[in-house]
């Protein structure tokens, strides 16, 4: 009986996330997919033109703007040491500041230079509340005017982080839970959070696992109705319960440090991880060790070590960190073709059902069209500031996120 | 608001800083008196706060607590600082969400009335929490733009403050070489090598100080342990050794020998790296192997018992066990050594102190093109990266 309940909730939060599919509510948005069931999405811009507003931003951070209605939420670090955290909430219409909250992180880590900081996870927020977890190993949960709620110091119960770019897992919003992965060289476990209260709803050791930046996932198991959560990292990929946390399969083929995030689609699970490594498209639902089972097709093309990969329709795209764009059929793992794109790239592609953006680190985005089965470029589009957060699509608008500022592209 | 906040205020008035407080220090003392009936309260939301944790414990009494505070107008500030200056950062962020609401709301007064006495007083305080104090300072910077710069060459030796201090003296060094005066460019830069903690502006330090032909040890400065006994490589196939145990790991005897890779007669043999920063290449000192294990002692004085930080970086892996008790494992391969990668507490005893550590060496990289390194680097610190009282207990090697 309680499942069936749990599933109810779970369909229920489903059908409503739907209903709200012009937000963008955390970590590559619906369904961490990053693909925006939306439409009439901006193709061309500059530094001057097609710019709606732009907004200044404190400190540093790649983290992606989070958008709820008419507000989109942003996190960023800054203080010698990083700790000094911040988590702003600016109006989408205008980029004026709403509300702007300022904490303290435990335990700051060492971080790269220019592509990550404290502020490296993306928040999520159900509309209700914000979660921000950050690189010091802090979680804070506040209501969407600003007010503080809880605060986990997961740094100060559990150990503190030990990392060299700084831990980048974004939490993931399950049921009543939020999920964060913390994969690190000391101690890694894996924490599902009561929302409400703060509380550890179950916590797993991961006593194979170190260094990761890979977000969990959460994915449906064909059509049983359960869901499956996925864990990254450590030459491997975990399907968990969500509910108790137990460990229910594990797939090998993963590199030994892992930073994409699995998407979803056709029933299978894409998983990548590089340099060197390959991408897996899994079937759900086992049990065990099912690498020799359930890995339904694998392709060393094209492998990134950082962006995440995006699955629209039937084909399935990579850009790796040098820029070369793969492009395989999504149903057997076949290249469908090839392209060097200009300039590195340190973000994950973001894309609608008829347009790819692919965004490199010196602010150009080059657009395609999606869901062709040869290369079209539709645009190539730049701004004269660094990118390397990963920019979000909602109501119409594309929001950048560059080292200074976060730009809104599209129309008033 | 107690007496002792508005008398605070009055020196800085006297000093004409900031000509503004006159009229706040009036308001002051009349909030103190006004006030005071609701002191307890005040302490009691605080005292609320002070209570929130870990599984998000007290945060439904935090979260009105802070509240209430946030109404509050300015007076309350110094007892927020003072409840700030807690180890529990849980508390700690409580008492700043209400601190920043009222520092904003004062700030958009068209004649803010900020303690600034106070505030000067609890930045140099160098007993109190570093956050707050920073965070202070940094409000400081808009009320007394030169406050900064007049205070920070005093907090040399200031464990929040510091790596600003040491900065502050570093660019007055490169100043005086610009402007040729060599003997105030060796004073700075001596002073820099002598309170940095940071590893970037020590080398700096040091190189700026060789420039001038000054030469000063950074290995003892910064507490590296270099001189060694080492032993290896044991057989390991593929990445079995950080699992394996060898025999050093049950005992130490310098004078035994054993059985290591391919049937090879082992033994300890002394070593003392001429590294910078301490680094002991193993495939020199050992051997250039791989898929092996390779083991380093050594014996260290202390003076006295000290609560330090290790720290540490290996390539592949490391472990290490500090008079006996394993204090420390990394297992994850292809690590290279980082300096300072790697942190865990540690209690070095009064007396003689027994270290070891075993390094992995994993497979060749499927990339042959990359160097198939093998080191090791580990010392010896207080929390902010000065260096632990120790001296080595091993002969000096044979260079």
């Amino acid at each position: 009986m309680k499942t069936v309940c749990n599933f109810i909730v779970l369909t229920s939060a489903i059908l409503c996330a739907a209903a709200h599919a012009e937000n963008w509510a955390g970590w590559r948005g619906p369904n961490r997919n990053a693909v925006s069931p939306e439409k009439s999405i901006p193709t061309t811009w500059s530094e001057n033109e097609g710019v709606c507003w732009r907004s200044r931003l404190p400190g540093t951070g790649i983290s992606s703007p989070v958008i709820w209605g008419d507000r989109v939420f942003l996190t960023s670090s800054d203080g010698p040491k990083q700790d000094n955290l911040h988590i702003i909430c600016l109006s989408r219409r205008d980029g004026r500041e709403l509300w702007h909250q300022r904490l303290w992180g435990t335990s700051p880590t060492r971080y790269h230079a220019t592509k990550s900081s404290m502020a490296s996870p993306t928040p999520v927020t159900d509309g209700k509340h914000v979660f921000a977890f950050f690189g010091t190993g802090d979680l804070f949960c506040f209501d969407v005017d600003g007010h503080l709620i809880w605060h986990r110091s997961l740094a100060s119960e559990y150990g503190r982080f030990e990392n060299r770019f700084a831990a980048t897992s974004s939490p993931l919003l399950c049921r009543d839970m939020v999920i964060v992965q913390c994969d690190h060289y000391g101690d890694s476990y894996a924490v599902a959070v009561d929302q409400n209260t703060g509380a550890d709803r179950w916590r797993i050791e991961r006593p194979d696992a170190w260094l990761s930046w890979s977000s969990p996932q959460i994915v449906p198991v064909g059509d049983t109705g359960k869901h499956e959560l996925l864990l990254c990292g450590s030459l491997k990929i975990d399907g968990i319960d969500p509910q108790t946390g137990s460990k229910l399969w594990t797939v090998g083929g993963m590199q030994q440090e892992c930073i994409p995030t699995p998407v979803f689609g056709h029933g299978l699970i894409y998983a990548v991880s590089g340099p060197g490594g390959k991408s897996l498209a899994i079937r759900a639902g086992g049990r065990g060790d099912v690498s020799d089972t359930h890995v339904v097709w694998e392709n060393s093309r094209g492998v990134p070590f950082v962006p995440s990969a995006i699955l629209v329709g039937d084909l399935y795209y990579l850009v790796d960190d040098n820029g070369i764009a793969t492009c395989l059929d999504a149903h057997d793992g076949q290249r469908v073709w090839q392209k060097r794109l200009p300039g590195r790239y340190t973000v994950s592609p973001i894309g609608t059902h008829q347009h790819i953006y692919f965004f490199n680190e010196d602010g150009e985005t080059i657009v395609i069209r999606a869901n062709h089965t040869k290369f079209e470029q539709v645009s190539r589009n730049r701004i004269n500031e660094a990118v390397f957060a990963s920019p979000a699509i909602s109501q119409g608008n594309l929001f950048i996120r560059t080292t200074k500022e976060l730009l809104c592209i599209g129309p008033d | 608001m107690r007496m002792a906040d508005v008398t605070m205020a009055s020196p800085l008035m006297i000093a004409g800083l900031y000509p503004r407080l006159c009229a706040a220090v009036v308001l002051l003392a009349h909030v103190s008196v006004t006030s005071a009936i609701q002191a307890d309260e005040i302490d009691e939301l605080i005292a609320v706060i002070a209570k929130a944790g870990p599984q998000g414990s007290g945060s439904v009494a935090a979260r009105q607590s802070s509240r209430r505070l946030t109404k509050q107008g300015i007076e309350i500030l110094p007892r927020l600082l003072r409840a700030m200056d807690t180890p529990n950062i849980v508390a700690a962020n409580w008492y700043r969400s209400a601190y920043e609401s009222i520092v904003s709301r004062e700030a958009a007064k068209a004649e803010p009335e900020f303690p600034v006495a106070f505030l000067q007083k609890y930045a140099r305080d160098s007993k109190r929490q570093g956050r707050p104090r920073r965070m202070v300072l940094s409000l400081l910077d808009k009320l007394t733009p030169t406050y900064r710069d007049s205070i920070l060459s005093t907090l040399l030796d200031d464990p929040e403050f510091c790596t600003d201090a040491v900065d502050l003296v570093l660019r007055q060094g490169y100043q005086a070489l610009a402007q040729g005066d060599v003997e105030k460019a060796k004073t700075n830069f001596q002073a820099a090598f002598k309170y940095a903690r940071d590893v970037g502006q020590l080398t700096g330090a040091v190189d700026r100080l060789k420039a001038i032909g000054v030469n000063v040890n950074i290995i003892e400065r910064m507490g590296f342990v270099t001189r060694w006994y080492l032993l290896g490589p044991f057989d390991a196939p593929g990445r079995s050794g950080f699992d394996e145990s060898f025999p050093p790991e049950k005992s130490v005897d310098i004078s035994a020998s054993f059985s290591g890779k391919d049937g090879a007669k082992i033994q300890w043999k002394l070593s003392q790296t001429e590294d910078r920063l301490g680094q002991v290449d193993l495939m020199q000192a050992i051997a250039p192997v791989k898929e092996a294990v390779g083991y380093a002692y050594a014996e260290l004085n202390c003076p006295q018992d000290q609560n330090v930080q290790l720290r540490c970086g290996a390539d592949d892996n490391l472990s290490v066990w500090l008079n006996g008790e394993k204090i420390l494992a990394r297992r994850q391969w292809l690590n290279g050594t980082r300096l300072d990668r790697f942190t865990a507490p540690a209690l070095l005893k009064k007396g003689k102190n027994h270290l070891l550590v075993k390094i992995c060496q994993g497979p060749q990289h499927k990339n042959p093109a990359v160097p198939n390194n093998w080191s090791l680097q580990l010392r010896f610190c207080d929390e902010t990266g000065y260096a632990a009282d120790f001296e080595s207990a091993l002969p000096k090697a044979a260079r």
